[in-house]
């Protein structure tokens, strides 16, 4: 046990991103808990809610909790259709952006699903690196308040992308649900000045949506009813128009903002199963070379997607300068935020640091992503290692397992913060500890 | 052939128990005094007897591998759940966690003592103005960059990462750097050492940071970096250039080498060359030298070995010359005469000229004639394989004396032939004649073939100076082509041992 340099105290590991809550042991190798962030509320009815909604910061947890009539988290909370329910992320670009939900869906994840007392055992909770003070403050605040943890860690998930890949040193380029960062990490700290990140994913999944939704020479524009809203549904052939019945009843008591998400989640499904991206640059031929695939959406409409599929993908990577003429804030492509990340960096790091390429998150698992942007980096530095897990666990909660490992590392015990330290020094210790 | 008695029993069908009278009979007797094997009961030994010990063999008690031991000795290995304090942590954080029960008194965390604080320098007011006095550095930001350095533990990347002095220039890391090593530096100057000098100028040393060398090297840094892929290419294709021509030199002096050896063996002066006696250096010693001993030459001429090498060229052997007297007076007074190593060539092994025999330097004449050779300098009285005195003088009159010895011989050898060669054609001639009426005509014929022929002598007696044997076989076949154009006067005398080369020639004429 020494031998390893681990300890384990029963420690918990929460990693919070826009898609999913991971939760679990420290030591563990896979989360017990993944449950969505996204959770479905019933919303109080207006008049109360006026006076509440800008209360202040510090009696927040009772003022937000109130703005909930009833609020429904984990595997069974938003995608059960429920008359009524709105949906909300507590997410906005990586960071948490509404503490209200948070406390549910941690409570959620560890009393529920994991079924322990979290006053039991020491925290730690993931970051991403352009987290604000005042937000981790917050995080701290509601571990140590409102879950009474004896000890509360807050990581960098950079720093924890690069431990799960056994790196001290690395460039991580973690490419998220609604976020892409490439963050620099030397000795296990982050150079905040060489992060960059922009919303890149949520580019593409517009793209992808615009694609489906929009009428082509071939088709007219894709229906994406979800299944919770549909009865029925016959085969058809492909391209031919769908024959499905509505179910009714729920149509007048589904919300526009759940009617958006499993749209959102219908996207998010084409897009993991059939888009992808060339591995040497777009190239027309090539493209059209690739077997086109055929996708049923849950109307039972089924059709063959050809090179249309790969243009999605190109998003990562290049921008169209058509929409760049329309949109000059068009968030940066990777290899964009990959140079801008290494300008900033010192010139002697800037070979260590691409010789140890991590790639996370899930999405990077977009079809083809690795091998592209492995020869997008090859070509303009020869000696570039990329880690990607093939594992896609470890790809999609690399945050989370370097957490694991950090946590269970005997020597890490002395960082935790201390119920004891919080109220003596504050929040002031978060900031002083978690550097 | 020995016939045993049980033989001849067991051939007449005799039975055996007759035979009692037989030696045999109280040996028998004897294995019951052995001690009976381990794994038979005593009644069975005493059946059975000492006759079956392949059978005892496997009576023997199985050896079974030792039961392992479960920890069902020892007592159980009981892990408790239990509080533990930190000692790395200044406050009382009591974390849980499973240990072995011991009966040992509780020890302080193992992972405490990774728990390392770098040294840190602290200075006060009167030494900063003292000492560390910077125009461009103000007291507080020193104090500020001396705490990031200790949160940070010396990681200078980082540092730079994080430094934010509010209202302070912007710093390099170069900047940094150079600032904190140069007050430490001063600090361990100024204050009192207790240790002695050596480790505190190594002290000193570990804080020595050169900041213009940091800037260009890091300047060199970005510049590799902004390589175009064009100049990357052609930086590739020079550095394999490079790599084939180094290839192709190595190549070829090892070509070289191996030529080398072949034609001139030992003589190139060549390592890891066996020295072969019993073939070419052998027999050339027997007759050109009397002394057998290896001698090297000059490995920038190997070819010399066939053709004569020139007097002035051959340098005295320089034996154990002291290497500090090299003045000319040394030299005369010893008869040192030194030859200039070739300065054109590479200082390459192949290239170096080792000390040798002057007397193996002389020419050996042509294996085909050297009988004659050897013939005509008897009877001068001369043995040229033995030289008494093989000095300088004496090597260059010989060489000379068999130079000519040998053109004399080819040129009798010639002459020989060409008068052979006329006697036939006489007789065949006198034989025409005889039977024919000889024509004016035919006597033109003969003289224009005569004055060919002498041409054909001329360009023959040049190409002997180079002792090519194959001038002289071209000769000889024009000769034959000649043969029925009949000479008209050549004398032709006998051998002259006096005549030299200029002597034939003139007689050739004539």
């Amino acid at each position: 046990m020494v031998n390893y340099g681990g300890d384990e105290v029963s420690a918990l590991v929460v990693d919070i991103g826009s898609s999913s809550v991971r939760a679990g042991y420290a030591g563990d190798d896979t989360p017990k808990a993944i449950i969505p962030t996204s959770y479905g509320y019933i919303p109080k009815l207006p008049d109360t809610d006026v006076d509440m909604s800008d209360s202040t910061q510090e009696n927040a947890p009772q003022a937000e909790n109130s703005r909930f009539a009833k609020i429904f988290v984990g595997q069974n909370g938003p995608s059960v259709w429920r008359s009524g329910m709105e949906i909300g992320n507590p997410i906005v670009e990586g960071l948490i952006h509404d503490f209200a939900p948070i406390k549910p869906l941690i409570d959620h994840a560890l009393s529920k699903v994991m079924l322990i007392n979290p006053s039991e055992h020491p925290i730690l909770v993931t970051e991403p690196t352009w987290n604000t003070p005042a937000n981790r403050e917050r995080m701290a605040e509601i571990m140590f308040e409102e879950f009474n943890v004896p000890a509360f860690y807050i990581a960098n998930t950079g720093v924890l992308n690069a431990f799960a890949a056994g790196k001290g040193s690395a460039l991580v380029i973690d490419i998220g649900q609604s976020m892409a960062s490439v963050t620099p990490v030397v000795d296990g700290f982050v150079l905040r000045k060489g992060l960059s990140y922009s919303p890149l994913p949520k580019l593409v999944h517009a793209h992808a949506r615009h694609l489906l939704t929009s009428p082509t020479q071939i088709r007219r524009g894709i229906d994406l009813l979800p299944h919770q809203l549909i009865a029925s549904k016959a085969v058809v052939d492909a391209n031919a128009l769908p024959q499905f019945t509505i179910r009714e009843d729920r149509i007048a008591g589904t919300t526009q903002k759940w009617r958006n998400w499993a749209e959102t989640r219908e996207v998010d499904e084409w897009l993991q199963t059939i888009a992808g991206v060339l591995d040497q640059g777009w190239n027309d031929q090539q493209a059209a070379s690739k077997p086109s695939r055929q996708y049923e959406f849950p109307t039972g409409y089924n059709t063959f997607f050809g090179a249309e599929r790969f243009l999605v993908g190109e998003q990562y990577f290049t921008h169209n300068p058509q929409l760049v003429a329309s949109n000059p804030n068009l968030p940066k492509t990777l290899p964009a935020l990959i140079t801008e990340a290494l300008r900033a960096c010192d010139p002697e790091l800037r070979q260590v640091l691409m010789g140890n390429v991590v790639l996370t998150g899930g999405g990077s698992l977009f079809s083809g992503l690795a091998d592209r942007l492995s020869a997008e980096l090859t070509r303009t530095f020869p000696h570039t290692k990329i880690h990607a897990p093939g594992n896609p666990i470890e790809r999609r909660y690399g945050g989370w397992l370097g957490g694991s490992i950090l946590a269970s590392l005997g020597t890490f015990h002395q960082l935790w913060i201390s119920r004891e330290e919080w109220q003596e020094h504050g929040k002031a210790i978060v900031g002083q500890r978690c550097k | 052939m020995a016939i045993s008695a049980a033989d001849v029993r067991s051939a007449l069908s005799i039975p055996e128990g007759n035979a009692t009278a037989g030696p045999s009979q109280p040996k028998k007797h004897l294995p019951q005094n052995a001690r009976k094997p381990d794994g038979i009961s005593r009644e069975l030994y005493s059946l059975i007897g000492p006759s079956a010990p392949s059978l005892a063999a496997q009576l023997a008690k199985p050896r079974l591998k030792q039961k392992p031991n479960f920890g069902g000795g020892t007592a159980k290995t009981r892990w408790e759940l239990r509080p533990f304090k930190n000692g790395a942590r200044q406050d009382n954080l009591e974390l849980w966690h499973w240990e072995k029960v011991t009966s040992d008194p509780p020890t302080e965390y193992a992972f405490a003592k990774y728990n390392t604080q770098s040294t840190t320098y602290i200075y006060s007011q009167d030494e900063y103005t003292r000492f560390l006095d910077d125009k461009e550095w103000t007291k507080e930001e020193t104090d500020y960059l001396f705490s990031v350095v200790q949160d940070y533990d010396s990681r200078w990347y980082i540092i730079y990462d994080r430094y934010d002095f509010p209202g302070g220039p912007t710093r390099s890391l170069e900047d940094l750097k150079d600032r904190y090593y140069s007050v430490c530096r001063k600090l361990v100057r100024n204050r009192p050492w207790a240790g002695d000098e050596a480790s505190k100028a190594q002290l000193i040393s570990s804080f020595q940071f050169d900041k213009e060398r940091e800037m260009t090297r890091k300047k060199y840094i970005i510049s590799l970096e902004n390589r175009t892929p064009d100049q990357i290419a052609e930086e590739e294709a020079l550095y394999i250039e490079v790599k084939r021509l180094e290839h192709n030199e190595r190549k070829f002096k090892k070509e070289r080498e191996s030529l080398l050896r072949t034609l001139a063996g030992i003589d190139s002066g060549l390592p890891d060359i066996v020295e072969d006696d019993g073939t070419q250096m052998g027999i050339s010693n027997e007759k050109t030298t009397t002394k057998g001993a290896t001698t090297k030459k000059k490995g920038g001429q190997p070819t010399d070995v066939d053709s004569p090498a020139t007097p002035s060229v051959a340098s005295t052997p320089a034996l154990k010359r002291p290497s500090t007297t090299k003045n000319a007076v040394y030299d005369a007074t010893h008869c040192i005469i030194r030859t200039e190593p070739p300065t054109s060539g590479v200082a390459t092994k192949a290239a170096h000229q080792p000390a040798y025999l002057r007397s193996f330097k002389l020419p050996t004449p042509k294996a085909a004639i050297a009988p004659k050779i050897t013939q005509a300098l008897a009877e001068l009285g001369i043995s040229h394989s033995r030289l008494v005195m093989p000095t300088r003088e004496n090597t260059a009159q010989l060489e000379a004396l068999l130079d000519a010895t040998t053109a004399l011989i080819e040129t009798k050898r010639v002459m020989d032939k060409v008068e052979y060669d006329i006697q036939v054609l006489k007789n065949r001639l006198g034989m025409r004649e005889a039977s024919q009426a000889a024509t004016d005509v035919e006597m033109k014929q003969e003289n224009t073939g005569d004055a060919e022929g002498s041409n054909f002598g001329e360009t023959g007696g040049e190409n002997e100076d180079g002792e090519d044997g194959r001038a002289q076989s071209v000769m000889s076949a024009r000769s034959a082509r000649n043969r029925k154009h009949p000479r008209r006067s050549v004398s032709v005398s006998s051998v002259d041992t006096a005549s030299t080369r200029a002597g034939v020639k003139r007689q050739k004429k004539n």
